[in-house]
């Protein structure tokens, strides 16, 4: 009889469904440190590379630049471990807490 | 059962009256591809084949091609649930052949992040199963209560389900006071909850018709087919690698090893709600006696020739991955043993009317999920023709013609 | 005139019209109430509050292809989805809605009301053995297993109210309710409860949905069915549920009588009818939300040790009371 209990509260409590894409987009609540987008910061980097050798999935592409060696980053590939910004000596590289990565276009994923 | 043993019974009935169910490679029970072909006389069950060869995804032999860093996030993707206990093991064999030991705060963060997963899956497990044998309302409840740990370890990992929070060397991320403050209150809720579900299940009527005496493994088979984790202990053989091989600071912070002697999914049930409630005493245990000083020591990425085993409790089961390194940067040979696969003897041994028992076609769906099966980390082995692009399978009788046709 | 008047009243109000409308709403009613009980929202984007929702559903499996296997019976399984809304609505028609009678209504219609609900369920066994489906096959066999199960402790509880009210008419039933308040909710309990928790057996919803058993057998003997046909059924499957519940309002709740002003029963009598029979529903409703699918042979067995002798305890009582 515990379950008719519970039943009978939840027919007045709040519902826990939060409508999140169409209405109460607010209450999803994303933590501090949250491994979404990636941002990436010309100036700081350094062309160490180091990005490249430790990403697990291929998802950071090295190309040269009119400074030199970047990396550029397909978010289709990425799988959000955040690696490349503990290696990144400098700081260039920061997951933002950016999750809402959909989109029809494919150039969208490319982080330059 | 095997497919001969199969044709077996069909010969043996007196009336035509079996014929086969197939469950898999796309069922509702089932949320993984495996094919379970059933032989039943009206309701009841006679026999099972298990085949679960679908979805070989290479992880071991990709490993080789991954220097150590890389390979934690593949690792980590060998099962999604449990996914801290993967990396955690990965991080303890090549931590074990580097010969360091990690600091002690990385230590504690490493178990409690460990037992939060646990109660993750466990609560995860424990919707599935309500909703195996029809109890929605149940399942919506269990899943409801769950967001609250998974907060809690996005909070503290960067992400809901694939945590990577464990590496070589201790942890990547501190948890800071507020964090803690955060996680105690979230174990308070969960223990209320995780009371009521155990009161739910021990007084419901309808649970406990279709929970009790159903899929019963004795002891012995349960030895005799290596079953493991709470599968094992839920037939009251006190089997815990955590007791029995402590690892991170198992042998420090205080827990019991639960084990139920009925011998049934009921059993089961119960077994992973008490573990459920051991967890959060133990992730209170750790916030409490948590130590101050580094979480993580600077390790090289190619650690020194040698062999390493290690063994963590997964929630599903004992889990063991072995690690072989030749001193560069790749692992020359890795080798992940899952708890799923050393279960499915078990559960064909269940599935199959004996004289004592009888197993119904209702009861598949939920003896099938009462060990936590995850089925894509059971794939074992596949040829490959690269020059052909084929891809093959060979039982064990094929295998066994073609190694004694190449010993001649 | 008359005639026109009938068919009006079959085609559309209290008939077939309506109970499609009708059922449509109650569907999305049930699904709603199931969600509150669940913490859940429910169905919620197609028409305000999702109230749109059945009849969506309804349209786009109208739309889907409809596939029917090499291997099964092809007229039968062509023509069952047609015979088992034709079935459904039929009983609608009889239920006293506007008035104390229905729109069909005869002497001794509580026994054709009975039949109807059993002869769903044979359509159901047929459909299961036709579609040449291992797992509709399993579902057939269980739906017949079950309708052994709950068809005679539903059929005691309906006759004893017929032995109170002494006759097999419905309408006889409806006015000896309408007339003593004693008759409507003393002697009728128990046959009441049983008749709602049966009930839920002819639905096929949980505790009960053992022919149908999504996590067991995929859909049971609905498995093959695909498109306009799986429509049908689904339809079938609402307005079973609305004409259940309104044959539990016409037995044990006095049908659609209630205090009236004269002049208004054209109007008063629907909107009773529509307040018991959600009345009923709420209760459906929860007993979906309250229990896990029990098994077969614990389906059979719990109606044969418990059901039946209390059916037959309610005969005894309302031949006490009488």
């Amino acid at each position: 009889m515990s379950m008719l209990k519970e039943i009978q509260k939840s027919l007045f409590k709040k519902k826990a469904t939060v409508l999140y894409p169409f209405k109460e987009r607010e209450k999803v609540h994303i933590p501090e440190g949250f491994r979404g987008k990636i941002v990436f910061d010309r100036d700081k980097c350094t062309s160490c590379l180091l990005c490249a050798r430790f990403c697990p999935s291929g998802a950071c592409e090295i190309v040269t630049d009119e400074k030199g060696k970047r990396p550029i980053f397909h978010l289709e590939l990425c799988l959000f471990c955040s690696q490349c910004q503990e290696v990144c000596p400098k700081g260039a590289i920061n997951l933002t807490e950016e999750f809402e990565l959909a989109a029809f276009d494919r150039k969208a994923f490319t982080i330059r | 059962m095997q497919e001969e043993e199969l044709q077996k019974t069909e010969k043996k009935s007196a009336y035509e009256l079996f014929f086969d169910i197939p469950v898999g490679p796309q069922h509702p029970a089932l949320k993984e591809p495996a094919f379970f072909k059933f032989r039943v006389e009206g309701e009841r069950v006679v026999g099972v084949d298990v085949d679960v060869s679908y979805n070989h995804r290479g992880i071991e032999r990709a490993l080789e091609d991954r220097n150590y860093i890389q390979n934690i996030y593949l690792i980590e993707r060998i099962c999604g649930i449990c996914n801290v206990a993967h990396t955690l093991c990965y991080a303890q064999a090549v931590e074990q052949l580097h010969g360091k030991e990690i600091p002690s705060r990385a230590n504690y963060i490493r178990l409690m992040v460990e037992e939060l997963a646990r109660i993750h899956s466990h609560t995860l497990w424990l919707g599935v199963a309500a909703h195996e044998i029809g109890f929605d309302t149940l399942f919506m409840y269990v899943w409801r209560d769950r967001e609250v740990v998974m907060d809690l370890i996005e909070m503290l990992t960067g992400n809901r389900v694939t945590t990577a929070i464990n590496t070589i060397g201790g942890v990547r991320r501190d948890v800071s006071d507020e964090a803690k403050d955060k996680v105690k209150k979230g174990m308070n809720i969960l223990e209320e909850r995780l009371k009521y579900y155990r009161k739910v299940a021990l007084n419901d009527p309808t649970v406990n018709a279709r929970c009790s005496g159903v899929g019963i493994l004795k002891p012995k088979d349960a030895i005799r087919l290596c079953a493991v984790g709470p599968t094992l202990r839920a037939s009251g053989v006190k089997n815990d690698v955590r007791r029995d091989d402590p690892y991170t600071l198992h042998d420090e912070v205080p827990f019991n090893v639960i084990t139920f002697d009925t011998m049934d999914v009921f059993a089961r049930v119960l077994v992973r709600i008490d573990e459920t409630l051991e967890s959060v005493n133990m992730v209170r245990y750790c916030l409490d006696h948590m130590p101050n000083g580094d979480v993580r020591i600077k390790l090289p990425l190619s650690p020194p020739v040698g062999e390493a085993i290690s063994r963590v409790e997964a929630p599903r089961g004992e889990l063991i991955h072995y690690a072989r390194s030749n001193g560069t940067k790749n692992p020359e040979r890795y080798k992940v043993r899952t708890p799923t696969f050393e279960n499915l003897p078990s559960v064909s041994e269940m599935l199959t009317s004996k004289s004592d028992y009888e197993v119904n076609i209702a009861d598949i769906p939920i003896t099938l999920a009462s060990i936590d099966p995850c089925f894509s980390c059971t794939a074992r082995m596949e040829f490959r023709d690269v020059s052909k692009g084929k891809t093959w399978i060979w039982s064990l009788k094929e295998l066994k013609a073609h190694c004694s046709k190449s010993r001649r | 005139m008359d005639f026109l008047l009938e068919l009006l009243q079959i085609l559309v109000f209290p008939g077939i019209l309506f109970a499609i409308g009708l059922a449509f709403v109650y569907e999305w009613l049930d699904r709603k109430i199931y969600a509150r009980l669940q913490n859940r929202v429910g169905p919620l984007y197609t028409g305000p509050s999702g109230i749109l929702q059945p009849f969506a559903d309804f349209i786009k499996l109208l739309a889907k292809e409809d596939v029917v296997p090499n291997e099964v019976d092809k007229p039968l399984f062509n023509a069952l989805p047609i015979f088992a809304l034709t079935l459904s609505l039929t009983g609608f028609l009889a239920l006293p809605i506007m008035d104390l009678r229905g729109v069909i209504s005869f002497n001794g219609d509580l026994i054709f009301l009975i039949a109807l609900m059993t002869l769903i369920c044979i359509v159901i066994m047929y459909s299961g053995i036709s579609s040449a489906n291992r797992f509709s096959t399993v579902g057939a066999e269980r739906a017949a297993l079950q309708l052994l199960g709950y068809e005679i402790p539903m059929m005691l509880s309906a006759i004893s109210i017929g032995i109170l009210a002494s006759s097999m008419w419905v309408y006889d039933i409806v006015s000896i309710q309408a007339n003593s308040l004693w008759f409507l909710i003393g002697p009728g309990i128990l046959g009441f409860a049983i008749f709602v928790l049966c009930g839920q057996a002819e639905l096929e919803r949980i505790p009960f949905d053992i022919p149908e058993a999504e996590t067991e057998i995929v859909a049971g003997w609905l498995t093959e069915f695909s498109g306009r046909k799986l429509a049908l059924f689904r339809l079938t499957k609402d307005v079973e549920l609305l004409y259940l519940s309104g044959l539990a309002v016409a037995l044990f709740l006095g049908g659609p009588s209630g205090p009236v002003i004269p002049g208004l029963e054209f109007i008063l009598y629907p909107l009773y009818f529509l307040l018991k029979t959600l009345f009923v529903l709420f209760l459906l409703t929860t007993l979906r939300a309250l229990f896990a699918r029990l098994r077969i042979d614990q389906m059979v067995n719990f109606s044969w040790k418990y059901l039946v002798p209390l059916a037959i305890l309610q005969v005894l009582i309302v031949r006490v009371v009488v």
